[in-house]
């Protein structure tokens, strides 16, 4: 005997990992030849080994006869081998299986130990006529003498039952007796297939209620005891009464039991069962709401997980039960594992209430602040930090914080939103408190959720009336300007179109509308240049029912009341008409006409003509010529003074008398100003100043005695109505270096657009970077004579932006780190593979 | 009721703590994953709506210890070499994928009578046999020692199952 075992086929396949396919063909050569052996433990030895080979994914499907032979042989040990590889490689379809029918049958009447062999196969192989034919025998079998035979029969009835429906009232009636099994294993067994039926079909099996709860008060078995809650839970909806009869128990066992499993169990069927309404259910609601909230303190993960789970579905009916441990629940929105922050999201999402809104989402907000930032300003992110609430001990270690995924960003920042919209706003009471929301995870996200953010800003003010909206006009101002001057850092323009054109906007003060129109009429140039270059007639009629829409809204507002919106639609109308009127006589040119493509090679002025319609780029360059740049504080003063200009010499020669008045400010206001200083240094003519030395001379006691001079004259005049407070003269002369300005940290920065610009097809790949170069001084002429006070530069130092960055690479190694501390796995000795 | 196939190659990259899968499907309907690790060893139970994911976890750990009898101090190589043993173990727990029995001492007596039985037959098939059959438990030979105890230690009474 000289056949490899199973041992050796194991070591084999060990030590050939490289070649292991090699190695198997052969060996799986050499099962064959066994398999038809008349040894039949060398038969038995090969169908082992094809069980195992099995496992690993080879077929075994041709050797199902060879394993019926084996389930036959009369020994034991050759027998259990058989039905082994029966269990793991036959199925439905198996021919062998019609000829398993008298074998079964002989088995299931030989010794017990064939009994149970068999029983087992049978409820994995079991086929529909199988199970026809083999039900009288299985139900004799549930009064067999042993327990554990008894035990098997009852779970084989089942497949039976299930493969066969006819045998199902006979099964189901006997089933109701082994309820009464003095064996409690069988008792249990009885239990787990009810379940399985009742779960299809409750409301047959109500009759067993009496039977049920007598085993729910007087049971141990927590496996059983959890079938039996279960079961019940399945029941009460068609049973109301048993719902105010199950409390007491259920109560009791919560209170009482020492297996978290069984506990869970409970307070899970209490919830879905429908046990808490009413004011009965409500100290139960109590009792399993305080179980699930030590559940989520626990230290056990898996208990955290579901507990976050069932208070989903408890929060709709005690939402206030639930709301006392929001603390906690927030705290888990923290927590290292991120399905476990999943679910925390889930219920925090649900637990939102008018009352509860603006705290919950002030704290997820904070989840996305940077947990370190070096800023030297504080910022809108780091101001918000502070008000957060004290962050639990497991985020000790904020770099290997899940907070610094984009995806997970990505789902808080879009879980922010959701909470706050869901139901039209229902939970928003303060909508000058969500612009500001929006506007701060703009500022935090640094992620892609500018879309959905900017829909909101849209549709809140689209829905929202009232007073509050007053104060968030302006921020749509900035949208929809920044929306048609960057419009080329967008990857779809074209859907921004219907939300800039929406009806609700003539709601809005005329300027944001005149900024509403232009940035319609700088999209769609932007849009229809690109839409040209990648020209295909089938683009024909979007572009023109869009040029339908803006025009069509555009219409609505040339007879606006004021003048600037008035004129913005007036022109955007003259232009859309131009281009629509193109459009309308464009005609598609043939492309895969062979000769228009041979003809147009010898006429050149044919293939010059452009494919798509002209008028597509008739917009683009009124918009798109000139990047915007931040201009710099000094730049006017610095632009040198080109060779042959004097600045300071008279143009024309001023007058003697004062000169008319002029409509505009600055003019009058510049002309007065050289009057005044030609008082003050008491000369008619000839004294030249620049206008730097001029400011400087110039004293406030001056200006103040000039306005007051202006004032006086123009009490007179008939054109001029005069303000007698005071404050609006004094605010008219303050000092423009006095202003008050702030830093805004952390702005992308103006000056990336060119490359995006010159480069369109790159844009869906455009990633934010992760520093963003700020262009703080602005842009200066050529060859500029630097002030001195600009010498100094402001901060240049970069912002933190790149840190959280930085910082999310070691959670990598982190994660190795806690790898090798779990136990050193088991060493292969080589001496035995 | 779960299929009583337990998986050799997992279909993902084990996260670092047993935990349940997430749901797919209808919410009764789903199939659920539910895994437990002992160090290098990972149980996976693959179960549907009717299952408790608390309870397949407390049914884990009856199985481990049932392992843990049988082959005293189980290690890896028990289950890679003995995989037939383990199965007929499986099957004093597990039948046709509904629960039989979560008794240990129950599982373990159902596991004994059978081994012994199958020693037997084998003993009295080939008379002159030095213990090494098809698949006897007895095939744990002298080279396959298991000297690390840690499994036991792992295991630290289950939560009153």
């Amino acid at each position: 005997m000289w056949e490899r075992t199973l041992q050796d086929l194991i070591r084999g396949l060990r030590a050939n990992k490289k070649d292991e396919s090699k190695f198997i063909a052969k060996a799986v050569d050499e099962i064959r030849k066994e398999i038809k052996s008349d040894d039949m433990e060398l038969k038995a030895g090969a169908v082992l080994k094809l069980t195992y080979l099995d496992m690993l994914g080879y077929d075994m499907s041709w050797a199902s006869f060879h394993v019926v032979e084996v389930m036959s042989s009369p020994r034991f040990h050759l027998k259990s081998v058989g039905y082994l590889a029966a269990v793991q490689s036959f199925d439905q379809e198996t021919d062998v299986l019609m000829l398993t029918t008298n074998l079964l049958k002989k088995d299931m009447t030989s010794a017990p130990t064939d009994i149970s062999v068999a029983l087992n196969g049978l409820s994995h192989v079991v086929t529909p006529d199988l199970a026809r034919d083999l039900s009288p025998e299985l139900i004799t079998m549930l009064t067999h003498s042993r327990a554990h035979i008894r035990k098997r029969a009852i779970l084989a009835l089942y497949k039976v039952m299930v493969k066969y429906p006819e045998v199902l009232p006979q099964g189901v009636a006997k089933l109701k007796d082994k309820l009464d099994d003095p064996d409690p294993g069988v008792v249990a067994s009885t239990v787990n297939v009810l379940c399985e039926l009742a779960r299809r079909k409750p409301e047959d099996y109500l009759t067993l209620a009496p039977q049920l709860f007598h085993l729910l008060t007087t049971s141990s078995n927590n496996w059983m005891l959890i079938k039996i809650v279960k079961l019940f839970g399945s029941l009460s909806p068609y049973e109301p009464r048993l719902v105010r009869k199950l409390q007491p128990p259920i109560t009791e066992l919560i209170s009482t039991t020492p297996a978290i499993s069984l506990l869970y169990e409970c307070v899970h069927t209490c919830i879905i069962g429908g046990m808490l309404q009413g004011s009965s259910g409500d100290s139960l609601a109590r009792m399993c709401v305080s179980k699930l909230a030590a559940f989520i303190q626990d230290a056990d993960q898996n208990l955290k997980y579901i507990a976050l789970l069932a208070l989903v579905k408890i929060v709709p009916s005690h939402p206030h039960l639930v709301a006392e441990y929001q603390d906690t629940i927030l705290a888990s929105v923290n927590d290292q594992d991120i399905s476990i922050r999943m679910r925390a999201l889930d219920l925090v999402s649900a637990m939102v209430s008018s009352n509860s809104l603006q705290s919950i989402v002030q704290q997820v907000l904070s989840h996305l602040v940077p947990d370190t930032s070096s800023s030297t300003l504080p910022t809108a992110a780091q101001s918000l930090a502070q008000h957060t609430v004290p962050t639990s001990p497991t985020t000790a270690k904020p770099h290997i914080s899940p907070s610094q995924s984009p995806a997970y960003r990505l789902i808080l920042s879009q879980r922010i939103l959701t909470m706050c919209s869901q139901s039209m706003y229902e939970n928003v009471t303060n909508f000058e408190w969500y612009l500001s929301v929006l506007v701060d995870l703009a500022h935090v996200a640094n992620v892609d959720i500018g879309p959905q953010i900017r829909d909101q800003l849209v549709d809140v003010v689209g829905r929202v009336k009232g007073g509050e909206t007053g104060s968030c006009s302006e921020v749509l101002w900035a949208a929809a300007w920044i929306c048609g001057e960057y419009c080329s850092e967008l990857s779809e323009p074209q859907k921004l179109l219907p939300y800039l054109l929406q009806p609700q906007i003539s709601t809005l003060l005329p300027e944001i509308i005149a900024v509403y129109i232009h940035a319609t009429s700088k999209i769609f140039g932007h849009w229809a240049a690109e839409v040209a270059q990648r020209w295909d007639d089938d683009d024909l009629p979007e572009v023109k029912s869009m040029v339908d829409l803006v025009l069509g809204r555009a219409r609505e507002f040339v007879g606006n009341s004021d003048v600037e919106v008035q004129e913005r639609a007036a022109n955007t109308v003259q232009l859309f008409t131009f281009i629509q009127a193109d459009l309308n006589a464009y005609r598609p040119k043939p492309v895969d006409n062979p000769f228009a493509e041979a003809s147009s090679s010898f006429d050149p002025i044919g293939s010059a003509e452009p494919r798509f319609p002209k008028s597509l780029y008739l917009l683009q360059p009124l918009h798109g010529a000139y990047d915007l740049n931040p201009v710099a504080l000094a730049a006017q003063a610095s632009v040198p003074v080109p060779e042959g200009l004097d600045l300071d010499a008279w143009i024309v020669a001023p007058p003697q008398e004062p000169a008319p008045e002029v409509d505009a400010d600055v003019k009058a206001r510049k002309v007065k100003k050289g009057k005044g200083k030609e008082k003050a240094m008491g000369t008619g003519n000839g004294v030249v100043l620049t206008p730097e030395y001029e400011e400087d001379v110039e004293t406030v006691e001056d200006r103040e005695r000039r306005l007051a001079e202006r004032r006086e004259r123009l009490r007179d005049d008939p054109y001029y109505i005069i303000d007698d407070k005071p404050s609006t003269s004094k605010r008219a002369h303050e000092d423009i270096d006095s202003i008050p300005v702030v830093r805004l940290d952390d702005m992308p920065s103006l000056a990336d657009v060119d490359d995006s610009r010159i480069l369109p097809s790159l844009k869906e790949d455009y990633t934010p970077p992760s520093s963003y170069v700020i262009d703080r001084d602005g842009e200066m002429p050529e060859g500029a004579v630097v002030p001195s006070q600009t010498a100094t530069p402001r901060t240049m130092t970069p912002v933190s932006r790149n840190t959280p960055t930085l910082t999310s690479f070691p959670q990598y190694e982190v994660e190795d780190e806690v790898r090798t501390s779990t136990p050193e796995p088991i060493k292969y000795s080589s001496g035995i593979v | 009721m779960f299929p009583a196939r337990h998986f050799m190659q997992l279909p993902w990259t084990p996260p670092e703590l047993e935990a349940f899968l997430g749901p797919k499907g209808e919410e009764d309907e789903r199939w659920r994953v539910v895994y437990r690790s002992y160090a290098t060893l990972y149980f996976v139970f693959v179960v549907d709506g009717a299952e408790s994911e608390l309870g397949i976890l407390d049914l884990i750990q009856v199985f481990v210890e049932s392992l843990d009898r049988a082959f005293e101090n189980v290690c890896e190589l028990d289950l890679v070499f003995q995989f037939d043993e383990v199965h007929h173990i499986l099957a004093e727990i597990i039948q046709g994928g509904l629960v039989l029995e979560t008794n240990v001492e129950e599982i373990d007596n159902s596991v004994q009578v059978s081994a012994k039985l199958r020693k037997e037959s084998f003993a009295s098939a080939n008379p002159l046999s030095l213990g090494i059959g098809v698949g006897g438990a007895g095939s744990r030979g002298g080279n396959l020692k298991s000297p690390l105890g840690w499994l036991t230690g792992k295991i630290t009474g289950g939560r009153a199952m």
